[in-house]
């Protein structure tokens, strides 16, 4: 979204919390068992973007966490498509929520919580620090990391993160590529500004730059 | 898209806890895992211990998820930490404009003005006019440079130590650290 105009405000009453409502700490419990349990399949993240873009606007964060996270279970086959609405008619109906205990299953949902994986160290890169590179021009059909505001934009790489999957294949499933902190200037990006000149750091992957 | 997301979601954890996929204990445990174990505290005491000691600062900022590591900080979302230092010169902010890429085990879940598009949008385009509706009015010739969280390295501002402070023990340090200010939002 980076660029985009028209959404106001950033500071609002009641934007310091991370949610309000109970419901949305559950989805967002919910979404990362999915993921630490492999009950899904599909990236959540990437699955977001593909509700129609008027629903992604005008659908509050963890409502779009719940709606990836049926994708998620539909596209596995923990859940059937339609079975989250017959549930929501029982519901409508006075039944309530069953519940169940695993005390064993709920220590090891936490300690999945605390499991990393770090970036792979850096392989050969093709473009060396200190090097002037182009944001390729480009025009994704699906999941991307490169954001649309650097696209045609020439930075400075700063540092190599490491390697990891390419993201746009999969997605998060291509082969393992550098990562470069690339610098731009942000008149490069965004014209002249009232701003004084900042500078934007982007990580990038390498199939996403060219040679000057 | 639901016209009452919050039965839908229940409508959901039915499903799952009824067909024995999930337990409700779990979902609890996650919940709370997030909400009260994880939050800006752990993101002070690294802060603060870089103030403190000259040696942990060089190692936070070489090898951001190793020196966390070392205080027991790391999970979910803090695959890969870059630390990044507020100087008289220059300031830091982090953005994710894709997303919503947070370093979770350092700061807990995100607040709701880093995930909605306002600040998405903005924070790359117009960061001192974003600042300022924080309260924060930076000199001129300071230099920001904002982090868009595009890949799965993760940011920490560490802030500028308050005037002051000299001689306080770290845990006083750390009381004097706020979340806005190890995302950029915010100074001391």
């Amino acid at each position: 979204m980076g660029g985009m105009h028209g959404f106001g405000a950033v500071v609002r009453v009641g934007s310091e919390r991370a949610y309000d409502e109970a419901w949305e700490g559950r989805v967002f419990a919910i979404s990362a068992l999915i993921g630490s349990q492999r009950l899904g399949s599909g990236s959540g993240r990437a699955l977001r973007e593909q509700m129609p873009p008027d629903e992604y606007l005008r659908a509050s964060y963890y409502e779009r966490w719940l709606w990836s996270s049926e994708r998620r279970l539909e596209r596995k086959g923990t859940i059937g498509v339609g079975e989250v609405d017959r549930r929501l008619a029982r519901l409508r109906d006075g039944e309530p929520v069953p519940r169940r205990t695993d005390p064993e299953f709920a220590v090891r949902a936490v300690a999945a919580e605390r499991e990393l994986e770090p970036l792979a160290p850096a392989g050969p890169t093709r473009f060396a620090i200190g090097t002037r590179v182009r944001v390729r021009r480009m025009r994704p059909d699906s999941h991307t990391r490169c954001p649309r505001y650097a696209r045609g934009v020439t930075g400075v790489v700063e540092a190599v993160r490491g390697n990891d999957a390419f993201p746009d294949i999969g997605p998060y499933q291509g082969p393992s590529e550098p990562v470069y902190a690339v610098a731009f200037e942000s008149a490069d990006l965004f014209g002249p500004s009232e701003e004084r000149p900042w500078t934007v750091m982007i990580d990038l992957f390498e199939s996403y730059l060219e040679d000057t | 898209m639901s016209e009452d997301p919050a039965l839908r979601a229940a409508a959901l954890e039915a499903l799952l806890v009824e067909e024995g996929v999930l337990s409700t204990d779990a979902i609890d445990a996650v919940v709370e895992h997030y909400e009260r174990e994880l939050g800006p505290q752990h993101g002070a005491r690294v802060v603060a211990r870089a103030w403190a000691d000259p040696a942990y600062r060089e190692r936070l900022l070489a090898d951001g998820t190793a020196a966390v590591q070392e205080l027991g900080i790391g999970g979910v979302e803090l695959n890969t930490l870059v630390a990044v230092e507020n100087t008289p010169g220059v300031h830091n902010l982090v953005v994710c404009t894709l997303c919503s890429c947070y370093p979770w085990p350092l700061l807990g879940l995100p607040p709701k003005w880093y995930k909605e598009p306002a600040y998405r949008a903005r924070a790359v385009a117009e960061p001192r006019a974003v600042l300022r509706e924080f309260g924060v009015e930076l000199a001129a010739d300071t230099r920001i440079r904002v982090w868009d969280s595009t890949s799965e390295v993760r940011y920490l501002v560490v802030p500028r130590r308050p005037d002051g402070s000299d001689g306080a023990t770290e845990d006083e340090l750390a009381a004097l650290v706020t979340r806005d200010s190890m995302v950029g939002t915010g100074v001391l």
